[in-house]
């Protein structure tokens, strides 16, 4: 720890003065909003008339709000189906490819990756003309299959549009986890799995007792990745079903964006977002440490 | 003419890259999108520029739901456009409570400005006897059927609730769905619960919560309007997960006979001209229900869009020029021709605009009806419309019982300050 002798030093002195741009932008674009918002979150506000303070009123009634705690739960179990459906999978995908069928790989990356390359919006309005009931495929493929009784309208009834809306999140983010995954392994060095052979190892024993192991920096950089964007997930449930029916499938964005520009109630929307802040940065430090401490991951 | 557009909508463009230069007037408008709406305001901003070449405008133009974002987050930072497109209702008192539109009583006043707007729809835009905007189009809510799909099957019109019902079960029976419904927006199903409430209950129910009325109250006829509602989804009249469906999805039914009828605004009209050969689109009124306190001859109808000036304009004669010169008779006439759409300013309406259907409910329907209910949902706080939307969605699929949804309802109106 030489800080305060290095801090002097002409050297520390130059690279201050080249983060400094970076610096600045960041102060103006993130902290200001961030402590704006913060300040918000005390207020009601409608956007037009002046700012009422209201302490922690906005605080108190988001504790005893359940939409925000159902939508809240919604983006936990957003972040446990994206560590399986996303994480895993893209993991087991990623290991087939590179050494299962290597030939194949690149083709393969290619169309895992054309959802990730295609903007949201447009993912999502696709998907809704695949869900829809009259014209889709999906209630189609179910017919032609000859299991009527499962047509149903996906999007539109409670019991259903949640799970809707994970799959399709599900299939649009599996690509970018798998093009860091195939990388990741791609560095695994060839010897350890030729000594693995020579001691009778299959595939499945390479994966679990070589793979992850190996892969450990990726697996936890990739899993706080789909935990910070599943808790912050917004533009395919807006799209899809814009939270509905009836907050059926509302997660804490879409929560947050109905209450500040459906409803003007800007000072509530700061707190949902100000509180969503904090969670996320709870969620992704926990992981972190829990991540570590398994085992996983860490400098070999 | 294409090039021409072409040019106008670059020039935009790059106006809107640079802040409005001094002395420019800058105006925001939401007709955008569609291209009705492109195709008036390009007519409209044509012919104000012949008019009047001294006075420069600023122009910045978003789609409606992106508009009301753009519009309210200006507002927030204290920035509002000098002229600008805004919803009537709740939207609009929300600007008018915090200070930041300017009163437009004293040039209503001069040169029969005034006079020259229905009285019903300049009520709408107004807030404590000062008008804030001016109104500019009307949108009416009536039934919609396929004449063709009608007669082929040998369907008549109904006049009361109970022959609607017995319609819609003759037609859930040929395998059709009787009424379409996109509702993922939610607004769509807020006019089955507001006719009910309007033929059981009377009209201007939610405009006396607005207008602070001591004695404003939903009534247990909210309840029994929001039973309604259930049954008929229970019954299997709505379109399997119209929910999670647009309107948009819900008139592709619609016009490809797969849907028998739709309860939606004069819009229709407007919708249905891309239908299939064979498709002849009818009216009838919501028909009326047995026993219902209300005035059995009411129009749900309401002003969909104004116009207004910020407080903080600084040319404001430049401002009320420009309002003039769109709420023309003129340009208003030509608002009917191209959008088949109602507009507010008296006697441009006509019927060589309008095309005979519009004409029909504009002369027939809406001349003969007692009263004009606006909106519920534009008309109350955007806070409880929020409500509303999602405990009316609540409703549909079962999940809110319909004592607990008009509970619901009538608290967020109670809760407005």
């Amino acid at each position: 720890m030489s800080t305060s002798k290095g801090f002097a030093s002409s050297h520390n002195r130059a690279a201050l003065l080249f983060l400094s741009p970076a610096f600045l932008l960041i102060a103006a674009f993130v902290a200001y909003p961030v402590v704006y918002a913060g300040w918000l979150s005390l207020f009601r506000w409608d956007g037009a008339s002046a700012p009422v303070f209201q302490g922690a009123g906005n605080f108190v009634r988001l504790a005893g709000d359940p939409i925000f705690w159902r939508a809240l739960g919604r983006n936990l179990l957003v972040a446990l189906s994206a560590m399986v459906f996303q994480v895993f999978l893209a993991l087991c995908i990623a290991y087939c490819l590179v050494r299962i069928v290597p030939a194949f790989s690149r083709i393969f990356l290619f169309f895992y990756l054309v959802p990730v390359m295609v903007s949201e919006i447009c993912i999502g309005l696709l998907w809704r003309f695949m869900y829809n009931p009259y014209f889709g495929l999906v209630n189609a493929a179910f017919g032609a299959l000859g299991l009527d009784g499962l047509k149903r309208g996906w999007l539109g009834e409670s019991g259903t549009a949640f799970s809707a809306v994970v799959v399709v999140m599900s299939f649009t983010y599996l690509g970018l986890y798998v093009l860091l995954f195939v990388a990741a392994v791609r560095s695994v060095p060839e010897s350890v799995y030729e000594a693995a052979e020579i001691d009778g190892a299959g595939h499945f024993t390479k994966f679990f007792s070589i793979t992850i192991p190996m892969v450990g920096d990726a697996v936890r950089a990739n899993s706080l990745l789909a935990i910070i964007g599943s808790l912050k997930t917004f533009s395919l449930v807006f799209v899809l079903t814009n939270g509905g029916p009836n907050h059926a499938s509302e997660v804490v964005s879409t929560y947050l964006y109905k209450m500040g520009f459906g409803s003007f109630e800007m000072g509530y929307a700061a707190t949902i977002g100000f509180t969503q802040m904090l969670l996320t940065a709870i969620g992704a430090w926990l992981v972190f440490r829990y991540l570590k401490r398994a085992g996983v991951g860490g400098r070999t | 003419m294409g090039l021409k557009r072409l040019l106008i909508a670059g020039a935009a463009v790059v106006l809107t890259a640079f802040p409005a230069a001094a002395g420019e007037l800058s105006f925001w408008h939401a007709y955008a999108g569609q291209q009705d709406k492109v195709d008036f305001i390009n007519f409209a901003l044509d012919e104000f520029a012949k008019a009047h070449p001294d006075i420069k405008l600023d122009v910045v133009a978003a789609e409606q739901s992106a508009y009301k974002t753009k519009l309210n987050t200006a507002m927030a930072s204290g920035n509002p456009p000098d002229v600008f497109y805004t919803l009537p209702g709740g939207f609009l008192n929300a600007f008018v409570n915090g200070g930041q539109m300017y009163a437009l009583d004293a040039d209503l006043a001069k040169d029969g400005w005034g006079d020259s707007f229905l009285e019903s729809a300049l009520a709408q835009t107004s807030k404590d006897g000062h008008a804030y905007a001016v109104p500019v189009d009307v949108d009416s809510v009536v039934f919609w059927y396929d004449k063709a799909l009608f007669a082929e099957n040998g369907w008549t019109v109904p006049s009361s609730y109970d022959e609607l019902l017995a319609l819609a079960e003759t037609i859930k029976g040929e395998g059709i769905v009787p009424f379409a419904l996109g509702n993922k927006d939610a607004w769509p199903a807020t006019f089955w619960f507001q006719y009910l409430e309007m033929r059981l209950k009377g009209s201007g129910v939610v405009s006396s919560f607005v207008n602070k009325d001591a004695k404003a109250a939903l009534g247990d006829e909210a309840t029994k309007a929001l039973e309604h509602v259930a049954a008929l989804s229970s019954k299997g009249y709505f379109p399997i997960g119209f929910n999670g469906m647009g309107d948009q999805e819900a008139n592709m039914l619609f016009l490809n006979g797969q849907a028998a009828m739709m309860l939606n605004g004069t819009w229709q009209i407007g919708a249905s001209a891309d239908a299939p050969e064979g498709f002849e689109l009818g009216y009838f009124a919501f028909p009326t229900v047995k026993d219902g306190a209300g005035d059995q001859s009411d129009v749900l109808a309401g002003v969909a869009a104004t116009f207004g000036i910020s407080q903080k304009a600084e040319n404001k004669a430049d401002a009320v020029t420009l309002l003039k010169f769109l709420t023309s008779r003129e340009v208003m006439t030509k608002y009917v021709e191209l959008r088949k759409t109602m507009v507010t300013v008296k006697d441009a309406t006509t019927e060589a605009a309008a095309g005979p259907v519009l004409f029909d409910i504009s002369s027939k329907l809406m001349a003969a009806a007692g009263h004009l209910d606006p909106f519920y949902d534009t008309a109350m706080p955007p806070a409880a419309t929020n409500i509303y939307y999602t405990s009316l969605q609540g409703v549909l699929d079962g999940s809110v019982p319909p004592a607990d949804a008009a509970k619901r309802l009538e608290d967020a109106l109670r809760a407005d300050k």
